[in-house]
């Protein structure tokens, strides 16, 4: 799959009139009816639940005191905005995010390069690595936590840890969860840059390599400034999904010590608390702050999304 | 593009099969939502369902393991008004909220009085709102203090005298180098190590809690900061459990059991769940041998403590079908008296009515039963609000973890947190 | 050619790849044979005592059984029905041009985007009064909804390797349309569309948020709703190692459709880009 430009057909301003025939109004109505059932699914599903929790957010509710309700327009995204903990699970959310993207960002490239180049081996390697993909994240969740839990696991044996209690401080609960994150969703990137590898034109390598540059620097300047698109593509994609990390917090922590993220005080508000009002306020911001993440993305750092979007 | 047409059809068709997914005729069923207990109450709907004579049976659906997530999966259920919800094994503290949202179906004078006879305090109160008997007292439960006769010798202490405190408690245990089992970790468990210590200190966390959203926090008080005092005590001591911030009941029982036990603070289940085992052999019976009980400790030498308060109380959801018939025969069968001594002999949960720690086949089983009677008439209870649920989360929030807590702060903070989150100030 | 060294370079690359994914793999199975005493004291990577107790009390307990025939049934419904959609509008894609088409799939965009855990309050409202809670199609178009944007992509990128003027070519020779579409396209596109399924299955057999918030009986539960909620028997403990076991159960099925369709699901993660 590559870039491609769409086709620039250029008409002339006659053809143009005549453009818009029988023809190519049955190919818009086709179009738009093949497409109908998935958009109409599609929004559903998301614009009514969201315009709800929006009109919603603007009153004081809660689900076991119904009688109550009032309406106090933007008051919620107030309190929000001003509470210690929304902001302190914005920070821990953006650690995780950065960390684990980070870390993914490095391994699965390694992942990538081995397999791009191993002939060897290969159908065994990529099995391996779709194992973490296809598992169930609740799974590779309590696999984890079982690892290191004081109760069931061997990490403390196997290291010399004694009594460390991982799951009772920030940073140590902090690390299993973005460990578990990272084993998870290190294949999907690998894959996701493995395909950008496949692009790099051999030849551009083999004269990199005949004018006697390095590995390293065939690395560094041939290899990825021809991937830059990839790597963003898959930068913003896991970015977006570690953002909304709340699988992994719910089994490991249920965000105990400070290691709630922002999926899952929105949870907690509105399900745990019952607070629709508040919680669907937590909600709504959590979904602006996605499309300001997107946003930057894809406007700051201009990420081609043609190759997905398949424009 | 036929394809997706008959599939289509064929979805919308099979919707109503779907949907109507799990409902029969035949039999009436009443569903009973239940905390897991190792089997007991399945067993105790057979037995009701076979007592009716075939006119309806009961089919359990079990909750998760803690309180606070059996909440969550009732509420919001309730709150959409399920029909299918016809019993419901609810923690005490939740029965104010479920009450005062009308989830529950209230019984009358007449009914009511069949359900509070013989019936210890304890468990009427937290059933009670408004004025209304809302539920109906099934177990009671609290906790008492376990010690290793060993270390109690050793540190020459007696945790059965009148006035033996926590802090003479904490030294003994510290003297002889063992540890005091507590669960702190953060979930309603530490909740009720908070609130005994509060109510035993002469104090308690809310001032007026039938106001719903206007109650007054007064845990900002002489017995909040003396609750505070123990907790910061035992939690930066070497007698508290390596893990105190993660421990939960079954952790504190291993810490008991294992070579470094000497005191616990901790349900009866306990004590059936260690010989089980000695039985299964992990676990050598001169532990069990050792093990001695007494009153849940004081935390001023010249109050009497107040033991902590849980158990069940069973309600009937207030959309269910047969809440005016059949549901209210289930309940009988269930809470009565011979239901609830059968019910203590086989899970080990203690009944509500009174009568039945005067049973010879529940004394041989349960050696402390007087103890653990008296202390349910002594319990104190956690606050009976509506908003329970989000006062036991600030409480929590503050006090959590146990080694942070400061005596000079954290009941202040506390008590300045509650009436905020009340009013939705504040994100919990 | 590569010299020895670098052979053995990848090599350990690659046996270090097949170690590091597969560990907490076995470490979950080894979980599954201890005896549930073992932990809580001194527990060690191996079984002291291998058992299959809890395999034994997994499958007797109605919970899981009911949690896997849930998550079977609703993956594979929303499976078929997604990847059918999807093919729709992938086809109309590939070969069409029409008002819309970027809008449709920056919209698409969108939805992978989305957190889900807003929806899932007004979802849950939405779904009682119609009746849909805690149902299969309760679950089933959440997760059409949600797959499909993945299903899309893989699928336009399938579809726009398909040389479709063979179709034409056949019509000419004197096929029918429908011959041309059955004999021609069919098979050409049915590598496509048989990725997309498998990667949409995985999708539906993942998903946890709308499962714990849009059921709460036995009668749509999936399996990772019930994993989070497996209480065993006892009132206190958490049953670690038959959670072990639930745990490994359910991942053989995905365990067996990677060893199967590994060379598939790669090209359908990398759009094609990669193959063989």
């Amino acid at each position: 799959m590559t870039v491609t430009a769409e086709p620039a057909v250029e008409r002339s301003p006659k053809h143009r009139r005549a453009a818009t025939t029988d023809r190519v109004k049955a190919e818009n109505r086709l179009g738009l009816m093949l497409s109908a059932p998935a958009i109409i699914i599609m929004l559903l599903v998301t614009a009514y639940p969201l315009v709800n929790a929006v009109y919603l957010s603007l009153f004081s509710y809660r689900l076991t005191n119904p009688d109550q309700k009032k309406f106090i327009g933007l008051r919620n995204y107030v309190t929000v905005l001003k509470d210690s903990l929304w902001w302190q699970d914005v920070f821990t959310t953006l650690l995780i995010t950065v960390l684990t993207v980070g870390v993914e960002l490095v391994i699965g490239f390694a992942f990538a390069m081995v397999m791009h180049r191993i002939i060897f081996g290969r159908k065994t390697v990529r099995t391996a690595i779709l194992v973490p993909y296809g598992i169930v994240t609740v799974v590779s969740a309590y696999a984890w936590f079982y690892m290191f839990d004081l109760q069931s696991g061997f990490i403390n044996s196997w290291f010399g840890l004694g009594d460390f209690a991982w799951f009772s401080h920030t940073w140590s609960s902090l690390l299993v969860i973005i460990l578990s994150e990272i084993w998870k969703t290190t294949p999907f990137i690998a894959l996701l840059l493995l395909a950008g590898l496949a692009q790099v034109p051999e030849d551009i390598l083999e004269a990199a390599k005949v004018d006697g540059a390095s590995a390293w620097q065939r690395l560094w300047r041939v290899t990825i400034p021809n991937m830059k698109a990839a790597i963003l593509v898959a930068v913003l994609f896991r970015t977006l999904d570690a953002w909304r990390i709340f699988d992994n917090v719910f089994i490991m922590t249920k965000g105990a010590n400070k290691t709630e993220t922002l999926s899952f005080l929105t949870y907690r508000q509105t399900i745990t608390r019952t607070a629709i009002g508040l919680g669907d306020a937590v909600g709504v911001l959590l979904f602006l702050s996605v499309l300001l993440i997107a946003f930057i993305f894809i406007k700051g750092f201009k990420v081609d999304l043609s190759r997905v979007r398949g424009g | 593009m036929r394809n997706s047409i008959r599939l289509l059809v064929a979805s919308t068709l099979l919707t109503p099969a779907l949907v109507a997914c799990g409902s029969s005729g035949g039999t009436p069923k009443l569903t009973w939502y239940i905390n897991p207990d190792n089997g007991g109450q399945v067993r105790l709907a057979q037995k009701c369902a076979a007592q009716s004579g075939g006119k309806f049976r009961i089919a359990t659906s079990i909750l998760p393991n803690d309180a606070t997530s059996q909440r969550e999966q009732l509420v919001r259920r309730l709150a959409a008004k399920d029909s299918s919800i016809d019993l419901m094994s609810l923690d005490p503290p939740f029965v104010a909220e479920f009450a005062n949202a009308g989830f529950l179906r209230p019984f009358s004078a007449e009914e009511a009085k069949g359900f509070t006879d013989g019936v210890l305090q304890a468990p009427i109160t937290n059933a009670t709102w408004k004025d209304q008997l809302v539920a109906a007292p099934f177990w009671a439960n609290t906790q008492l203090l376990w010690y290793r006769k060993s270390v109690a010798k050793e540190a020459g202490v007696d945790p059965t005298a009148a006035t033996f405190t926590w802090d003479q408690m904490i030294k003994a245990a510290v003297q002889t180098r063992r540890t005091v089992g507590e669960q702190g970790s953060k979930y309603e468990g530490y909740m009720v190590w908070i609130n005994a210590l509060v109510a035993s200190a002469g104090g308690s966390i809310l001032d007026d809690p039938q106001a719903g959203a206007d109650a007054k926090a007064a845990i900002d008080s002489p017995a909040g900061k003396d609750a505070a005092v123990v907790i910061r005590d035992l939690s930066r001591s070497r007698a508290a459990s390596p893990t105190l911030g993660t421990d939960t009941e079954e952790q504190a029982r291993a810490l008991f059991q294992s070579g470094r036990g000497g005191f616990m603070l901790n349900w009866p289940y306990v004590y059936g769940a260690a010989q089980a085992a000695v039985k299964s052999g992990d676990l050598p019976k001169s532990v069990v041998e050792d093990i001695a009980w007494a009153r849940y400790p004081r935390v001023r030498a010249d109050l009497p403590s107040k033991p902590p308060f849980g158990g069940i109380e069973l309600a009937i959801g207030n959309y269910g079908k047969y809440k005016d018939t059949f549901a209210l025969d289930a309940v009988r069968c269930i809470t009565s008296a011979e239901s609830q001594k059968a019910y203590m002999l086989d899970a080990g949960n203690p009944a509500a009515r009174g009568a039945v720690y005067d049973d010879p086949d529940v004394i041989k089983l349960f050696p402390m039963a007087a103890l653990i009677r008296s202390s349910i008439d002594a319990a104190g209870p956690r606050p009976i609000t509506p908003y329970y649920s989000d006062v036991s989360t600030s409480v929590q929030r503050e006090w959590y973890p146990p080694s942070s807590v400061n005596p000079d702060r954290t009941p202040a903070k506390t008590a300045a947190l509650i009436p905020k989150v009340l009013k939705d100030k504040v994100l919990l | 050619m590569q010299s020895t060294r670098s052979r053995v370079g990848w090599g350990l690359g690659s046996a270090l790849i097949v170690v590091v994914s597969m560990f907490p793999i076995a470490w979950i199975v080894m979980l599954s044979f201890k005896r549930p005493e073992e932990i809580g004291t001194n527990p060690s990577f191996l079984p002291r005592n291998w058992t299959l107790d809890n395999y034994r009390q997994v499958f007797k307990i109605n919970l899981f059984t009911a949690a896997l025939r849930n998550s079977i049934g609703i993956a594979l419904i929303a499976t078929l029905v997604g990847v059918v959609f999807a093919t729709l509008v992938a086809y109309a894609i590939a070969r069409l041009e029409f008002r819309g088409k970027r809008l449709i799939l920056n919209f698409a965009l969108a939805i992978a985007m989305f957190p889900v855990v807003s929806l899932v309050g007004p979802l849950f409202n939405l779904w009682r009064n119609i009746g849909l809670y805690d149902t299969w199609l309760g679950l089933v178009i959440p997760y059409i909804s949600f797959a499909l944007p993945l299903a899309i992509w893989t699928l336009s990128a399938f579809f726009r390797e398909i040389p479709w003027e063979m179709e034409q070519a056949a019509q000419v020779d004197g096929a029918t349309p429908w011959q041309a579409f059955r004999k021609v396209i069919v098979p050409l596109a049915a590598p496509g569309v048989f990725t997309a399924a498998i990667l949409v299955f995985f999708f539906c057999w993942n998903d946890f948020v709308f499962a714990i918030s849009l059921t709460s009986t036995n009668n749509a539960r999936t399996v990772p709703a019930a994993l989070a909620f497996f209480t065993g028997e006892s009132q206190f403990q958490q049953p670690t190692t038959a959670i072990a076991a639930a745990a490994v159960i359910v991942t053989i099925p995905v365990v067996a459709l990677v060893l199967l369709f590994q060379r598939r699901i790669v090209a359908g993660l990398t759009s094609g880009a990669v193959k063989g």
